[in-house]
């Protein structure tokens, strides 16, 4: 590591690497700084327990950008993923609910809790893509400031008002339902089936502190209809060896293009002289200078941990602190002897395959949400399991598993007493849950690792254990992500630039905010 | 044969057939109760006690409206009491907000000093915005697919206002619209009582608590309509039905024809040049085209053939979100109540507004969680006034009518039905009601009871919604009642809304009678009709 390179990235996430990588494919020098001893961020894998590899915080992929995947040609750096086949829904009654990539035997599925639904899943199938055709585009656009005067910007405007007046009259009523509404009023619209209803949307619900029926949790249900894996639509997977390896292969793409990357270098500051950042001081006070340097951390480590308030805008400082985290979400990592047996559906199967979704009811989920919003966590929390050992043995030792259950609510402020001492407690009503549905699983675990949104905080710098970095709510996206202003990667201090998850488009494994970011930085370079 | 039949007679129904007689044409309204007014009307509680059934503020009522049609010659009398709402907490206190910023910055002061410091910028601020979003009101919601030059016009004229702001209260707007009036009001106070009396207005005839995304639109409205975020407590002289028959009075001087007891049962288009407008009676009438100021719901599903809309558009109408979540009840009072914390000599004046129970942002939460379970709040939200504090005429000397908003009361209720309920729903209001003022039980003579079912029934509002269909960001502007029908326009030609349906929505304001009216005389001048 020398000490003066022409781009020094904040945080070897996805993100951060994906950044650095189309840095460095443009001639640039960029060095890469990971404070953990493993890149990746929260797409990272570890031997959590003795043999079991675990995708500790996100475990599926699926909005990981195409482009990305072909311009980084990440395949041959190792990328390689699996499908993750359908979501399976254990109901109380001892039936369930189990929806698969095969269409036609969705549709039968769904037949049997309801003959209108099933044929409503067909036309909400085609609404949906359409939608997400719509949509897509904008993911890697340039957020345009409706504010501003510049042509960049009422050009992108104008392309987004255009394609929104081209769109087919049933369209337009979809998408403007989409952006606005909850995700239950949403489905109301097409099914009847509570679990159904149910399970949908709670996509709408993963990392925010909002309900079912909160509105704006709608526009997520497209995420399921926009995740793209070779082309292909609607399909979720895993990537071999765990969601670290996309990290690892972004990496190793970054690395053949030139980028420096080192881990266990903490930042304690970024070095600024009169507005401009002009380089990093790690904490072990060693110096690096950079013409720009881009952070992919969240903007409350970014700005008032790494540089002080007292350096930045009054305005600046007012909307940081307005930012919304407040994380809702844990984590709980099991290892297990054996596979859980599940009373709505007994025996191993293909069921286990894919995603296991504790939601039962809308119901269900809007008691969980309402236990959060007072200050506790969900005692029958909403659950999102996967097995990525039954796709990719090499995670797990011969005949054992790995477990990944995402756990919503657990809001980060707790009314009464703290996370160390409930992450226990914690953990037991994670598996409680579980055990109702699959009674098994209590002697099946040889070990837990319990993530609360402390734990996510400190161990992976996730400001209140907030997954996407920020809330994506409507007045925290688009252009108003992090603050209204700067959601074009820039940022008040000259030279400093975002390249997180708390930019446009967002969290989730997209890639999508480090590329967007890059190109800006690139043009911006040009013009200096 | 008429020109233009108006099916009902609330007040945008009314404002509606002033505007179009005013355009020269012979005007018929239909009113299926034996007096006008739809959900603005004064009733007798018991005798001598008058009171508003339903709503009981204007919502503003448009001053532009007021002088075009002359109300004031016509009897309207606005009463404006210094207060515009006092808010109670269980301790006793009571903080009072006025129509006077300075008065209320002292009032807030005796709170915390860092939030009466706020307040002035905070109402600034929102007349500020408002003052920009007021123009959108009164302007037909512009076409999406090809908007005209003049509607180009408009928004360019509304695009530049906006920039007038300056990017500070731009990106409020952009940012407040979508958000949790919760956030919002945490953003500028601290505390409590006073964060839920500021947010009640983002929520109030909703199917939303405080943390529903979206809920800061209300405020937004409000500063609109009132030029403050803070609803005031207008009281019309003898109850809101004075203003609906000021209206009727000034109907019948423009020459139109106000008929009461005339329910619509259909509404037939076979004709290609007239609507014929049959009544349950089988009485008919004809006319170049008809005007509903029923909800959209009723509208199309009840009063037109199915037969004559695309089944497509009836299942959008069918998904019109439109479930209502109030309940009204009516006390008459032998004597008035005496408020924990307000002395009985300040009684007259600090309770002569809106009285605001719901102390915390999440007691209001915690009532509408009730709603999305299908029960009604234990410990609903209560928005209280006692006109006959302003207004004599509405009671006997000494004694005082109460009027009282209680959400959340969903139209749907998971077990039982709203017959069986209808009393412990009255207790579950008169309790809450006594934990602030403890001796009311021993004063109240008579007990009206209006749930979301007979807001439905006897005031035919669709799933007992108040705002004829929930005003949140999927049913609003143009895409009020529905996307590429938000100008008054419905598929079928000869027929019009001029309902709370349509924008800019509920609340007593008129102004969406005054759009139709304006869209519907367009067309008559260019031959459509």
């Amino acid at each position: 590591m020398n000490n003066k390179y022409d781009a020094v990235v904040i945080g070897g996430g996805h993100n951060g690497l994906v950044n650095a990588a189309y840095l460095a494919r443009a001639g640039k020098k960029v060095l890469v700084l990971e404070r953990r001893h493993v890149l990746g961020g929260a797409a990272v894998t570890e031997e959590v327990f003795p043999g079991f590899q675990f995708s500790v915080c996100s475990y599926v992929v699926s909005l990981l950008r195409p482009e990305i995947i072909r311009e980084l040609d990440l395949p041959r750096h190792g990328l390689e993923i699996l499908p993750l086949d359908g979501t399976f829904t254990p109901m109380p009654n001892g039936d369930h609910l189990w929806r698969v990539n095969d269409h036609a035997r969705t549709r039968r599925e769904i037949a049997r809790h309801s003959r209108l639904d099933a044929e409503a899943y067909d036309e909400y199938g085609k609404a949906m893509i359409e939608m997400a055709h719509f949509v897509k585009p904008i993911m890697s656009m340039m957020p345009p400031d409706p504010t501003s005067l510049k042509p960049a910007d009422w050009k992108n405007l104008a392309f987004m008002g255009r394609r929104f007046q081209k769109l087919p009259a049933d369209d337009k009523y979809n998408t403007i339902q989409l952006m606005t509404m909850s995700a239950v009023d949403f489905l109301d619209q097409w099914f009847e089936t509570d679990v159904l209803k149910a399970t949908m949307s709670a996509s709408g619900i993963i990392g925010t502190f909002l309900g079912v029926r909160s509105p704006g949790t709608a526009y997520v249900l497209l995420h399921h209809y926009m995740g793209e894996i070779d082309g292909a639509f609607r399909s979720w997977g895993f990537a071999r060896g765990g969601t670290g390896a996309i990290s690892n292969a972004i990496g190793s793409a970054a690395r053949e293009a030139g980028v420096e990357i080192v881990t266990e270098a903490p930042i304690a500051k970024i070095k600024v002289r009169n507005g401009r950042a002009i380089g990093v001081v790690l904490e072990n006070g060693d110096e690096i200078q950079a013409d720009v340097v881009s952070s992919s951390v969240d903007p409350r480590l970014t700005f008032t941990r790494m540089i002080g308030n007292e350096n930045l805008p009054d305005d600046f400082c007012l909307d940081l602190d307005r930012y919304k985290y407040r994380g809702s979400s844990g984590k709980v990592n099991l290892a297990l002897a054996g596979l859980p047996d599940f009373k709505a559906m007994p025996g191993p199967g293909a069921h286990l395959r894919g995603a296991i979704s504790i939601s039962p009811g809308v119901e269900y989920m809007e008691h969980a949400y309402d236990e959060a919003k007072y200050g506790r966590f969900s005692r029958r929390p909403y659950i999102d399991m996967v097995i990525p050992s039954l796709t990719d043995p090499s995670v797990a030792p011969p005949g054992k598993h790995v477990m990944s259950c995402f756990v919503q609510y657990a809001p980060y402020n707790l009314k009464e007493g703290n996370w160390d001492d409930k992450r226990d407690e914690f953990g037991d009503t994670v598996i409680d849950t579980i055990a109702e549905h699959a009674p098994n699983i209590r002697d099946l675990i040889i070990d837990r690792q319990v993530l609360t949104p402390l734990d996510l905080e400190r161990d992976f710098g996730l400001s209140e254990g907030n997954i996407f970095q920020g809330e994506l709510t409507l007045e925290q996206l688009f252009f108003l992500r992090p603050v209204p202003g700067w959601a074009q990667y820039r940022t008040p201090i000259k030279n400093l630039y975002m390249c997180g998850s708390a930019t446009h488009p967002g969290g989730g494994i997209m890639g999508a905010p480090g590329r967007n970011a890059a190109l800006k930085m690139l043009k911006d370079w040009k013009g200096r | 044969m008429h020109d233009i039949v108006i099916i009902g007679g609330g007040h945008n129904g009314l404002v509606a057939a002033c505007y179009l007689a005013k355009a020269g044409l012979k005007v018929l309204v239909l009113e299926r109760q034996p007096s006008v007014g739809g959900g603005a009307v004064t009733e007798e509680l018991e005798a001598g006690f008058r009171i508003s059934t339903l709503d009981h503020t204007p919502g503003p009522f448009s001053k532009n409206i007021i002088s075009d049609l002359e109300l004031s010659r016509f009897g309207l009398e606005l009463i404006t009491p210094e207060v515009r709402v006092v808010g109670l907490a269980l301790n006793g206190e009571s903080l009072a907000i006025y129509n006077d910023v300075e008065r209320t910055v002292q009032e807030i002061n005796k709170f915390s000093t860092r939030d009466a410091n706020k307040y002035g910028e905070f109402v600034e601020c929102f007349t500020r915005i408002g003052a920009v979003i007021a123009p959108l009101l009164s302007l037909t919601p512009p076409s999406i697919d090809q908007p005209s030059a003049s509607e180009v016009w408009q928004l360019g004229k509304f695009g530049l206002a906006f920039r007038g702001l300056g990017k500070k209260d731009e990106y409020r707007i952009l940012r407040w619209g979508p958000m949790a009036v919760a956030d919002l009001v945490a953003e500028w106070f601290e505390t409590e009582l006073l964060r839920a009396m500021v947010a009640a207005r983002g929520i109030s005839g909703s199917f939303a608590g405080p943390w529903s995304a979206g809920t800061s639109l209300g405020l937004l409205w409000q500063a609109a309509l009132g030029g403050s975020p803070i609803a005031p407590a207008d009281h019309v002289k003898g109850g809101l039905g004075s203003l609906t028959r000021a209206l009727a009075k000034a109907a019948e001087s423009l020459g139109v024809e106000v008929r009461t007891s005339s329910e619509v049962s259909r509404i037939d288009f076979n004709a290609t040049d007239r609507v014929r407008v049959i009544l349950k009676n089988d009485e008919t009438f004809e006319a170049r085209a008809a005007v509903s100021n029923a909800d959209p719901k009723a509208t199309f599903l009840r009063l037109v053939d199915p037969v004559d809309l695309d089944p497509n558009f009836l299942s959008k109408v069918r998904n019109l979100r439109a479930v209502g979540t109030i309940a009204k009840i009516n006390l008459a009072l032998s004597d008035l109540p005496r408020f924990k914390g307000i002395p009985k000599e300040d009684g007259p004046t600090r309770l002569a507004g809106r009285i605001h129970i719901g102390p915390e942002i999440d007691y209001l939460e915690r009532a509408f969680d009730a709603a999305k379970y299908g029960e009604f709040s234990q410990h609903p939200f209560l928005d209280i006034t006692i006109p006959s504090l302003s207004d004599t005429t509405l009671a006997p000397p000494g004694k005082h009518v109460m009027s009282i908003v209680a959400q959340f009361a969903p139209y749907m209720l998971k077990a039982g039905d709203w017959a069986t309920c209808e009393r412990d729903l009255a207790d579950s209001v008169v309790d809450t009601l006594s934990e602030y003022a403890p001796g009311i039980r021993d004063v109240i003579s008579s007990v009206q009871v209006i749930t979301p079912l007979d807001l439905e029934s006897n005031y035919g509002l669709t799933g007992g919604h108040i705002h004829h269909g929930e005003q949140a960001l999927d049913q609003f502007f143009t895409f009020r009642p529905l996307i590429g029908f938000a100008q008054y326009r419905t598929p079928i030609s000869r027929l019009y809304l001029c309902g709370a349906g349509t924008h800019p929505g509920g609340g007593i304001t008129g102004l969406c009678g005054a759009n139709a009216a304006r869209e519907i005389a367009r067309d008559v001048k260019m031959g459509k009709i």
